[in-house]
């Protein structure tokens, strides 16, 4: 069962914002037809930038993240919630969010819950980092907005954490606004970020 | 924007005093209320149940020491 909420996107082409819809509760369908749409476009994109000679590091670091395996390992599960936001008859961007068992770790906060954002990633077209002229804008912050009302509705009043790839660090730090409580030793050194209810009201303004 | 999936429905429980001063702890500890407490409850014990149901086990592991110990499901 799934809820739909109406939402915008920015063409960048256009410049103008159009109607996207954010889907709490996605199908298998929805999942495998977005895998199905977004793996080709990024396995040609991630092939022509390693003939270009494009260093490792600057190839999308998600590159082998796989949705449909991620849904199967958690469709069953209570504590998870998979967001897609569709455009255009296609999925622009993806979010596995964690409900239960996830405490802050800021001092004036540390053991208060939080919504955890397991993965989030934007489809391929919409990457600066793979094309030169991405499709739609805010795809991200729409998804980050999701999670901060999905924690506000859970009683967390906003708190949302996460692990970001190396390549995401500033995005979450500058445009989220987001805490960084620096390299988490536990989950592959990657940098831990937070926000704060007052963060969060901030970015949701 | 608008998120949760499903209608809620409403349950009385019953809970020995005991059962209740942990409930009103953790609600105040975690600054939520005690049905969200209880939703939070139900979805790690529902995790734990698939998993052990799998076969596989539940430790807890000190942060420093690294000691491991089992947390047994009866």
């Amino acid at each position: 069962m799934s809820t739909v909420s109406p939402v915008h996107l920015l063409d960048r082409k256009s410049g103008i914002l159009v109607e996207a819809h954010l889907i709490d509760g996605l199908s298998r369908e929805d999942v495998e037809k977005a895998e199905a749409d977004w793996k080709p476009f990024l396995d040609e994109h991630v092939k022509r930038m390693e003939e270009a000679g494009v260093p490792k590091s600057k190839l999308p670091q998600h590159r082998h993240w796989n949705w449909r395996e991620k849904y199967d390992a958690t469709e069953e599960y209570l504590l998870y919630r998979m967001f897609g936001l569709e455009c255009q008859s296609q999925m622009q961007g993806l979010m596995l969010a964690l409900t239960a068992g996830k405490n802050s770790q800021i001092v004036a906060q540390r053991g208060k819950p939080l919504v955890y954002i397991h993965f989030l990633a934007a489809a391929p077209w919409n990457l600066a980092s793979i094309v030169s002229e991405p499709r739609f804008s805010l795809v991200g912050s729409v998804l980050v907005a999701a999670a901060i009302h999905l924690s506000m509705e859970e009683e967390f009043q906003g708190r949302i954490g996460l692990h970001s790839l190396p390549q995401a660090d500033n995005w979450y730090r500058k445009t989220c606004g987001m805490t960084d409580l620096g390299p988490d030793q536990t989950v592959e050194n990657l940098r831990y970020f937070e926000m704060t209810p007052e963060q969060a009201s901030e970015f949701l303004r | 924007m608008e998120t949760g999936t499903q209608s809620r429905k409403t349950m009385t429980l019953n809970l020995t005093e005991a059962e209740m001063k942990a409930l009103d702890d953790l609600s105040a500890i975690k600054d939520i209320s005690k049905t969200a407490v209880l939703r939070q409850a139900l979805r790690l014990y529902q995790m734990i149940e698939v998993r052990i149901s799998r076969g596989e086990k539940l430790f807890f592991e000190h942060d420093v020491t690294k000691e491991k110990a089992e947390l047994m499901m009866l």
